[in-house]
């Protein structure tokens, strides 16, 4: 088997290989209860992960999901009382709007998306600290409990966020393969001169996956918010990067074109293992970053088709 | 010669006229702005920044990026606070070879950011994301979460000891844009750059090492990267893993508001110190004329779009990924 038919695989053989490892080591780990509520932990991040593999997908990056979510935070725990379940839409809405904002940016004025997510971050994290006053807020936990109870509790064993996460999941994935956006964009990451020559208004369908990745990342955001009834201007820093690595490990290589949501969700589980394993192989939690730093060079490495680069800049 | 008013020329004398029109508009708003104290409280504000800027605008003007300055200046400054301590903790005893040597691991740390972009061929905005992960997670490693002080009165001089009024890393701050002009505009490798961001395969047709430069560029944005460090364990007295917090936005910001061209080739020294003047004049003068500081990232977002939009040739550029 050559490495270019044994690549696809390796993101599920990783995943399986590292939770043996870590469940030899400590069988515990391997308990069911044990997994669901590991997985169900993940969830704000797989969320997050899953709309940044639009962005990815088409061969750009999004850098504003870590503030939007930052953001959301807040617009929640401030509207929850006047709002109720409507501040759920609320803050879709916004996730949307800024994520479309951020692809207009990239697609008509032709500003490179890492510049342009990165500004309308900026933009969030005033929004943020504007709104907030610059503290920490709490939801009325009766309130919450009587609106985003569902979100957070458990139905058997499972925690409910893990049906959630599978819901998006499900439309995320109906998106990719079956519909017209998702042929788009793949055809856009394959090769946007040819996808634009074949007569596809290839803008249109950009913003919408900028729009998609915003608008998840506002989800992953409200759902943080719930699990920790409130919000604050940076409580969702630290989400980037073990996003961006999860998108990257589970085969979406930042050239885009392959892969997809299917892979984030193996990615997400890879990190959620690799963060389980460091608590039982007893490294320290405050090497995390820089191994996680690590894991994500070695996956741009191994995963980037550098036949799409004529100059590495 | 006859100054037209041609797009190129609007490009290379907008920065400067924004910075005039923000003095001038903080000024009659709030004439407390120009006071001496205040000038002097910008300029110590902008030190640290202006170092980083003046680092990555090499890396920009090579039409590459290098977002990896929070965790080179976070990790830095916990180094050389730790190295300082180690050495006597006084600069007469002995710790100013920590100085050099933290100059060094900056170095080193960008010649490695460099190795995993060009090595690796991986695109420099992810490898050098990927390294400031790294450098911040290193950072937090070292110091296991802790603030690691120093009290020297010698070292703290950078920061208490004022000539006509300015603090004396302001001067040195001053010197090191003056070498990095010079870097720039008479040195081979400053050349270099240029030819490196004007056409990559044109350089290296006509023989420039493009690999070499690109690893010096990257080493060289390290030592800036060092100063910042050491200006801002000065500056604070103490350093963390989250001393570059913020770092990269604003300098990114203050180098593309200054008119150097994403794209490569285009702008300089110079403009990174007319762009971080910019962004901490409006930093400050928000605060002056009574608006709260934290729309400054707002605002800095809008600008850094208006700089990039102003600065792209639409005939040149058919799509951004």
């Amino acid at each position: 088997m050559t490495m270019q038919r044994f690549k696809p695989h390796l993101p599920w053989i990783t995943l399986l290989v590292l939770t043996a490892v870590v469940g030899v080591v400590d069988p515990n780990f391997l308990r069911p209860a044990n997994l669901l509520s590991l997985a169900g932990d993940i969830v704000p991040l797989f969320i997050m992960a899953l709309g940044l593999t639009f962005a990815i997908y088409i061969g750009g990056i999004d850098l504003s999901v870590q503030s939007m979510a930052n953001m959301i935070t807040v617009i929640a725990s401030i509207y929850l009382a006047s709002l109720g379940a409507w501040v759920a839409v609320l803050c879709i809405a916004a996730g949307f709007g800024l994520g479309m904002l951020s692809g207009f940016l990239t697609t008509r004025l032709f500003v490179p998306s890492f510049i342009s997510t990165l500004a309308v971050g900026g933009v969030c994290f005033s929004v943020a600290q504007w709104l907030s006053g610059n503290r920490a807020l709490n939801m009325d936990a009766e309130q919450r409990n009587a609106t985003f109870g569902w979100m957070i509790g458990h139905t058997g064993i499972i925690p409910n966020e893990l049906f959630l996460g599978a819901a998006l999941l499900a439309i995320c994935l109906f998106i990719e393969r079956r519909t017209i956006l998702g042929r788009v964009l793949k055809a856009v990451g394959a090769g946007e001169p040819a996808a634009k020559a074949s007569g596809i208004n290839v803008g249109r369908y950009k913003m919408l996956a900028f729009a998609i990745s915003g608008a998840l990342a506002a989800m992953a955001g409200l759902l943080f918010s719930v699990k920790l009834s409130g919000g604050a201007p940076t409580i969702a820093n630290g989400f980037l990067l073990p996003a961006i690595v999860a998108v990257l490990i589970g085969g979406t290589p930042l050239t885009g074109g392959v892969g997809g949501v299917l892979n984030t969700l193996i990615g997400t589980l890879i990190v959620a293992v690799i963060r389980a394993s460091m608590l039982y192989l007893g490294i320290e939690a405050t090497q995390q970053q820089m191994l996680f730093g690590l894991v994500l060079i070695a996956a741009i490495a191994l995963t980037i088709d550098r036949s799409k680069l004529r100059t590495v800049k | 010669m006859k100054m037209k008013l041609t797009r190129e020329n609007i490009i290379r004398w907008a920065p400067a006229l924004v910075l005039l029109g923000l003095v001038v508009l903080f000024a009659a708003i709030n004439p407390a702005f120009l006071s001496q104290r205040n000038l002097a409280r910008i300029a110590l504000a902008s030190t640290p920044p202006m170092m980083v800027a003046l680092g990555v605008t090499f890396i920009i003007v090579m039409g590459s990026i290098d977002l990896s300055m929070e965790g080179a200046v976070s990790l830095c400054a916990v180094l050389f606070c730790l190295m300082f301590l180690k050495l006597g903790g006084s600069l007469g005893a002995g710790a100013w070879l920590a100085i050099p040597a933290i100059l060094l691991c900056g170095a080193f740390f960008g010649w490695l950011t460099g190795m995993v972009h060009v090595r690796l061929q991986i695109p420099s905005f992810m490898a050098s994301l990927a390294m400031g992960f790294v450098g911040t997670g290193a950072a937090v490693l070292v110091t296991g979460g802790d603030i690691v002080r120093i009290d020297d009165d010698v070292f703290r001089a950078l920061l208490t000891w004022r000539i006509l009024g300015f603090p004396l890393m302001v001067h040195i701050a001053a010197l090191l844009v003056l070498l990095a002009w010079f870097i720039q505009n008479h040195t081979t490798l400053g050349r270099n750059f240029y030819a490196v961001g004007g056409g990559e395969e044109l350089a290296h047709a006509s023989g420039v090492n493009v690999h070499r430069v690109r690893l010096a560029g990257f080493a060289l944005a390290g030592v800036f990267y060092a100063v910042a460090a050491i200006f801002q364990v000065a500056r604070l007295g103490q350093a963390e893993s989250v001393t570059g917090a913020n770092l990269m936005f604003v300098a990114i910001t203050s180098v593309v508001v200054g008119g150097v061209a994403l794209w490569g080739g285009i702008g300089g020294v110079l403009n990174a110190v007319v762009g971080v003047l910019i962004v901490n004049v409006i930093g400050n003068g928000m605060v002056v004329i009574g608006l709260p500081n934290y729309l400054q990232d707002g605002l800095l977002g809008v600008l850094v779009i208006v700089a990039v939009v102003l600065s792209t040739d639409r005939r040149l550029v058919s799509f951004a990924k």
